[in-house]
């Protein structure tokens, strides 16, 4: 409309190639001038014409400014390349402090080195997926800031280029930048359409200004030729030229109204005075003080005088009293004067006399006697001068001017106080027209000096050229109107500009400010409040839009801060005056105010809250249309959702940290929780439709043949249940920190907000997050499993860094736990139980990748045999298992396992809680178990691998006899030397589990060997030496204690005892058996017989006393029985007599009584495993086959050696027995050795008494 | 502090609508206890129990989950992996009878079984102790129900009177090791370089890493 806009946007856009050369000059130049109130010549408009035509010239022939371009293409390359690298710095600095967080947490900080190396490897995997989750919003973060930097650098550039410097600019107490040229462009056009039918009334205003412009141009040039007050510095010349610019008249029209305006009558002035307070008088009363009041008059016309009230018993009065004093003589050598007088009242002498109590000090004393006298001798009373002041006319301004006094008297040097005094020129014209006029007048001034000053939209903040003021001033003047009208008028020009010139809100702010006190006093007629509303209501959309649009981009920080301010200030004064029955928002002009009262709506916070939340709506709206796009899959849909919440906190952040504590000191009005209520409720429709959507259709994970296949391949990362997953989880991460933010926002609507469920749009998500963090865990491990050196992370420690690894990984999982913060208790109970399952899951998953890992190291392979060495990797590989293992319980009490019980001992009861912890004690008791077991077969591996090497070392052993001592020391040293690194690697509880597994083995193999190799019918001397072995190992390796737990050992060593024996020593073996079973047996068929035996010296004295119940061995039912004595072992009482006793025929109960004495050497008699045989048999008649009965057994030690005689003894009874089994070992020895004729013999024998 | 004899490790998920006594199963067999009143599940609770049978010991490891609508995101992440389904109804609740097939579909969908891999499942009748005039299912429409979908395995048990309670636990882990030695034939035929004495460590002693023929 106007074409200041068009002009002002050539002017940028030429600006833009050209700005220095030209456009600071200009605005130098003009600012310079305002500033000084320099005398403005009339070729200055030339002049600025001139430079205009100037700077288009290069935009019209475009070759001018070519050469820039390039120029300013490597500036802005240039800027670009900075800003990356600055970018480039903050997300290194980023990483570091990640890193830098990671270290920290780590709770094993020995270990950091090889920890964070593998560890970030490890990470690698998955692309960081648990050390995402922590740093997500710090990243997010991180990248809208960079990205805003980068807008606000743009935007900084932008206006750096466009933006006149402003250094020039002091005095311009708007210091905020002037805006694009674009945004702003779009923001008049958006309140040009919001205030549609204003302009249509504007125009009109407009013609009927035009119709009577000629009237109030002469006006103008009258008002210039009866120059008022002392602004005389700007010729009248300049003055006309101005006019005639402003108001567009041609040169000839000019001079006839100027005749006109010249031949109009002079002006009837008047001088206003507002006389408002004095302050320090003089006192002129005994008790200190002074009844002041005063008395004004022109010094032309001194017998019109004018006083103000008495003001009684003060020193600072305050009068605030007005008087217009006509001007008669029009020169302006004319003063005004003011005198205050100390009032005297009509006092007795009596009732002065009674003052004398208030009189104070000397001065006083002296002050009322003085008075007494006077008023006691004349019977009068007498008003005192307390002191004068002189105001010329011509130092007051055309403008007015407040000033301060200070009151002189005559003959008196001291300080008599000062007075302030408001004084203005007036015309007697009516006060109506006046205002019309004045309001006419500043507004054509105003266009033409925006047009003139090209100052940017929202820029200018009421300070005229000095023409344009003078001008205001004088008509000021010589109209006669008061500040207040003045204000008023101002306030409504503005707001009718400002519609489609929009103007600073510092301008109607300040206004305001003026105009609230006496629009709240009623001072002011209806009329012109009718008009203020009106110039209100043409305001408030602009001061809408502003709070619609705090997010605007393009402008900087402080200049939108600036705004908001003096937009709430302005709406903080528009709410003092507490507007009723006026309809000031139209919903036509605010379609978006949601008012449902009765009447007209004047509710203006209720309208600011509809403002916020219509500013919060169209942005979101704005975003979510940017990012829409056709054809979204879910995991774009997803992201989008992540990103609009984040961008919806970071301006809640920006609206607690900047606009709220404004909005509650200027307005009262609670700016963020007011956004976080409507935030809230956009955000859960936005996402729970869609979240819970997904959340039906999300895709399994299938990985549970994961455990010995490599990880998938995510081709598709659409397609990726993975990733939609971890998607879900950053909203559902998303929206849980929005709703932890309106927790501390609005405590107590915060129960009413839908959001507060969130967690039941994501129910069907938790399962699927769990999975992804098992599935994730178990490629972590597989890959910490790789990557591990086999080496102790530490000296101190024992074990290596997948151990380290797992275990972060496990509380990288627990991380996963703390973050998701579940909130519903059942829930978490399960999950928590689901939890500990998978991690038990993954403790076995990585024995199994461990042992995997180890498995092959310590085998050797050279020409003869097949070699294993326990080698330090098995041993860490056990280690790290049982490591993992003995953390799993600590863990699970991590994870807040008691505080999730309690709780539901509270929401449900102690029993049921009870259950619920047995149950989890169950999984964790369980999970450790599974994983104990796991070490267990590790540890048997290892042994069972140890095997081989110990059966054929022990082999080699027995084969080579007696030279093969070698061997033996080699077979030591091989045990010797794994079980060492066993026992320096392992704990010992491990260790103590894989002796006793070698051990079991070893026994096993030599049960093995031993079998294998009688059946091979070995010498006895191939068993002995085997025995030696054994026992050498048995007393290196193991003590005594720990061996009699070890029966296998002891059976093996038994067997191989046995077979290590001459056949004559096993034979005599088999008789101590028999000794020994024939002992134990009671009450047998075959009878019982009594002897005495003792040895004498070297010979053994044996008496066969009896024998009864003897087996009936004849027909008749009766035995012929006989006993022999034998002495074993066999060969070594050869040539020994076998003595025997008569046969005792026909009876069962023979009496024998015979005693026999044999002589033995030495030697034989201290056999200390002899025996003494009692056979019983049945003599045959013919005397060759004797039958068998029954024997007895005597061992050697138990024979007393004794000197007393034999029937001193006691008689010793035993039962007769006969031999019932063939399975001893000592037996089956004997029957291995086939081609031995000895043992043959025996065993001939043996079965012949068996079976008899 | 070792465990002499190695047991095989079995996953048991028994599932069916809520109050069918599924808890009261649970706890018959492990600890042969009854309790009338018992609580609602709330989501899972866990057992461990050995059973014997042919001389080997297997250790059940009993999931008993919670069978209201509301629980089943609680439940279903624990199907995973499992080794024995258990199908409970109850004799005297034809509507728990007929949501078994919702259960089947439920298990087939969260356990990730694979297509042509046979689910273990066995249908358990619970409550047999009612009195006829109750009964709402008869023992032929339970075996109809069970051939129509191809389970071979079904029983009448009463928590209650503990009848047939150890013996469904049994047909379970007979069942499992029909279907187990099935699988081991067919893998032998496949592959005939598997180490059979080799399978039994280390696929079945670990709790959680799911089924055997997963390899």
């Amino acid at each position: 409309m106007y074409p200041s806009m068009r002009s002002i946007e050539l002017f940028r856009s030429v600006s833009v190639d050209d700005f220095d050369s030209c456009a600071a000059c200009l605005l130098k130049r003009s600012n310079a001038m305002r500033r000084k109130g320099r005398r403005v010549v009339a070729g200055q408009r030339v002049l600025l014409r001139d430079e205009k035509d100037r700077l288009s010239a290069p935009l019209k022939g475009k070759n001018g400014n070519t050469s820039l371009i390039p120029y300013r293409r490597i500036l802005k390359n240039l800027r670009r390349l900075q800003m990356k690298e600055q970018q480039k710095k903050i997300k290194d600095s980023v990483g570091v402090k990640l890193l830098k967080k990671k270290k920290r947490t780590s709770w094993f900080l020995k270990v950091k080195d090889i920890y964070s190396r593998s560890d970030e490897r490890i990470q690698q995997v998955d692309g960081g997926f648990f050390e995402k989750f922590g740093s997500l919003f710090r990243e997010h973060a991180e990248m809208a800031k960079t990205k805003e930097q980068e807008e606000k650098r743009e935007v900084a550039e932008k206006a750096a280029e466009i933006t006149p410097k402003e250094g020039d600019e002091e005095d311009n107490d708007e210091t905020t930048l002037p805006v694009i040229a674009e945004s702003e462009a779009e923001d008049s056009a958006a309140s040009a359409s919001d205030s549609d039918s204003e302009t249509e009334k504007d125009k009109g205003d407009l013609i009927a200004a035009a119709f009577n412009i000629d009237e109030l141009y002469t006006e103008i040039l009258y008002i210039i030729i009866h120059n008022v007050g002392c602004n005389v510095e700007v010729s009248q010349n300049a003055l006309f030229s101005y006019a005639q610019d402003a108001f567009r008249i041609p040169n000839d029209k000019h001079r006839k109204l100027m005749e006109e305006a010249e031949s109009k009558a002079d002006p009837e002035l008047m001088i206003n005075v507002e006389v408002i307070e004095a302050k320090e008088l003089r006192s002129k009363d005994s008790n200190g003080l002074s009844d002041p009041f005063v008395t004004l008059y022109l010094a032309s016309n001194s017998s019109h005088r004018y006083n103000t009230s008495v003001k009684s018993m003060t020193l600072n009065p305050i009068w605030e009293e007005h008087f217009a004093l006509p001007i008669t003589d029009k020169s302006i050598d004319d003063s005004l004067c003011l005198e205050v007088w100390d009032f005297d009242p009509a006092e007795t002498v009596k009732e002065k006399l009674g003052k004398i109590f208030d009189v104070k000090g000397v001065k006083g004393m002296r002050k009322l006697v003085k008075e007494i006298a006077v008023t006691a001798t004349t019977g009068q009373h007498v008003n005192e001068l307390i002191g004068r002041a002189n105001i010329p006319l011509n130092t007051i301004p055309a403008s007015g001017m407040t000033m301060w006094y200070s009151l002189d008297k005559k003959n008196k040097v001291t300080r008599q106080g000062i007075v302030k005094v408001r004084v203005s020129f007036s015309s007697g014209k009516n006060n109506q027209v006046a205002q019309q006029e004045h309001r006419h007048m500043r507004r054509i001034i105003l266009l033409h000096e925006l047009e003139l000053s090209k100052v940017a939209p929202h820029w200018w903040c009421g300070n005229f050229t000095y023409q344009g003021q003078q001008l205001l001033d004088q008509h000021i003047a010589q109209s006669g109107l008061t500040q207040t009208e003045v204000e008023l008028c101002a306030y409504s020009v503005y707001a009718g500009v400002h519609q489609n010139h929009p103007l600073s809100f510092t301008l109607f702010s300040k206004s305001l400010e003026k105009l609230v006190k006496p629009l709240q006093t009623e001072t002011i007629c209806e009329e012109e409040v009718k008009l203020f509303w009106e110039a209100t209501k043409k305001l408030l959309p602009s001061c809408f839009s502003i709070i619609r649009k705090i997010r605007k981009k393009g402008t900087t920080e402080k200049a939108v801060m600036k705004q908001v301010i003096e937009v709430l200030k302005i709406l903080n004064y528009i709410g003092i005056l507490e507007p009723r029955n006026i309809e000031l928002f139209p919903s036509n002009l605010y379609p978006w105010v949601t008012f449902h009262g009765d009447g007209p709506n004047c509710d203006i916070l209720g309208t600011l809250s509809d403002a916020v939340s219509q500013g919060a709506n169209d942005w979101l709206n704005h975003l979510i249309e940017n990012n829409r796009k056709p054809d979204e899959s879910e995991l774009a849909r997803l992201q989008n959702l992540i990103q609009l919440i984040q961008l919806v906190r970071s301006d809640l952040q920006k609206a607690i940290e900047f606009y709220d504590k404004l909005f509650i000191d200027l307005v009262k009005f609670q700016y963020a929780k007011c956004l976080y209520i409507f935030y809230q409720a956009k955000i859960a429709t936005l996402c729970e439709p869609e979240v819970r959507e997904i959340c039906k259709s999300l895709k399994k994970l299938h990985y549970i043949g994961y455990s010995y296949t490599s990880a998938p391949t995510n081709s598709d990362p659409e397609e990726d249940p993975l990733s939609e997953g971890t998607s879900l989880f950053e909203v559902y991460l998303a929206v849980q920190r929005f709703v932890t933010l309106g927790q501390g926002l609005c405590p107590a609507d915060y129960d009413t907000f839908h959001i507060k469920n969130f967690h039941q749009w994501f129910h069907g998500g938790v399962a699927q997050w769990l999975d992804i963090a098992v599935y994730k865990a178990l490629i972590r491990i597989e890959k910490a499993v790789e990557l591990d050196q086999l080496v102790h992370v530490d000296t101190n420690l024992k074990y290596s860094s997948s151990a380290v690894d797992a275990l972060t990984i496990f509380y990288q999982v627990k991380t996963f736990w703390q973050q998701l913060n579940w909130p519903d208790v059942e829930g978490c109970y399960t999950f928590i139980a689901k939890i500990i399952d998978d991690i038990c899951r993954c403790c076995v998953f990585y024995a199994d990748k461990m042992a995997a890992r180890v498995d092959g190291m310590g085998d050797s392979q050279d020409v003869y045999e097949k070699k294993f060495e326990v080698t330090n990797e098995w041993c860490l590989a056990i280690n790290n298992i049982d490591y993992v293992r003995e953390t799993l319980e600590p863990f699970t009490r991590d994870l807040g396992m008691e505080d999730v019980l309690k709780k539901l001992a509270d929401i449900k009861s102690p029993v049921e809680a009870d259950r619920c912890r047995n149950t989890l004690n169950n999984v964790i008791s369980n999970a450790i178990d599974t994983v104990r077991n796991k070490i267990i077969e590790l540890l048997e591996i290892v042994a069972n691998k140890m095997g081989p090497s110990m059966k054929r070392l022990l082999i080699e052993g027995a084969e080579l006899g007696s030279q093969g001592c070698n061997t033996i020391d080699r077979l030591m040293m091989y045990v010797d030397t794994n079980l060492s690194t066993l026992h320096r690697e392992l704990n010992d509880e491990n260790f103590n589990r894989i002796l006793e597994i070698v051990w079991d083995l070893l026994s096993e193999i030599l049960n093995e060997i031993i079998q294998t190799n009688l059946e091979k019918r070995r010498p006895p001397p191939f068993f002995a030496k085997l025995r030696e072995t054994l026992n050498l190992m048995l007393g290196s390796f193991k003590n005594p204690d720990d061996c009699s737990n070890c029966d296998a050992l002891r059976r093996t060593e038994q067997i191989l005892k046995i077979n290590g024996l001459e056949t004559a020593d096993l034979i005599h073996q088999a008789y101590i058996e028999m000794a020994n079973i024939f002992d134990k047996s009671k009450e047998t068929p075959y009878g019982e017989i009594s002897f005495r035996c003792r040895f004498q010296g070297d010979s053994l004295q044996i008496e066969v006393i009896n024998a009864r119940n003897l087996f009936a061995m004849d027909s008749n039912g009766a035995s012929d029985s006989f006993v022999r004595i034998h002495l074993f072992p066999e060969h070594k009482f050869i040539g020994v007599d076998k003595p025997k006793t008569k046969t005792h025929n026909k009876t069962l109960f023979p009496l024998y009584d015979e005693t026999f004495t044999i002589d033995l050497n030495p030697e034989q008699a201290s056999i200390e495993d002899g025996l003494i045989l009692f056979s019983v048999k049945d003599k045959d008649m013919l005397g060759y086959n004797n039958q068998y009965i029954g024997e007895a057994f005597l061992k050697f030690k138990d024979i007393p050696r004794t000197e007393s005689s034999l029937s001193s003894l006691p008689q010793v009874k035993k039962w007769l027995c006969r031999p019932t089994t063939t399975e001893t070992n000592v037996l089956k020895a004997l029957e291995t050795r086939q081609g031995d004729k000895q043992a043959k013999d025996f065993l001939r024998k043996y079965k012949q008494r068996m079976g008899s | 502090m070792r465990s002499t004899t190695k047991n095989t490790l079995l996953k048991v998920v028994i599932l069916g609508d809520g109050g069918v006594g599924k808890s009261c199963l649970m706890n018959r067999f492990v600890s042969n206890q009854f309790d009338e009143h018992s609580f609602h599940t709330i989501g899972v609770e866990f057992l461990n129990k050995d059973i014997e049978i042919d001389g080997e010991t297997y250790t059940l490891q009993i999931w008993d989950t919670a069978g209201q609508e509301r629980f089943k995101t609680l439940r279903t992440p624990f199907y995973r992996g499992s080794d024995i389904c258990i199908l409970t109804y109850a004799v005297d609740d034809k509507t728990s009878f007929k949501n078994l097939d919702m259960w089947r579909k439920e298990f087939a969908n969260y356990a990730d079984v694979k297509e042509n891999n046979q689910v273990p499942f066995i249908v358990v009748g619970n409550k047999s102790d009612v009195p006829t005039e109750e009964r709402e299912v008869s023992p032929l429409e339970m075996e109809t129900w069970c051939n129509d979908n191809g389970i071979t395995s079904c029983i009448e048990t009463s928590a209650k009177s503990a009848s047939n309670v150890q013996e469904a636990f049994k047909m379970a882990v007979q069942h499992w090791l029909k279907l187990e030695s099935r699988a081991d034939k067919s893998e032998t035929v496949i592959n005939d370089t598997v180490d059979l004495s080799k399978k039994q460590t280390e696929n079945r002693t670990s709790c959680c890493i799911g089924s055997s023929d997963d390899k």
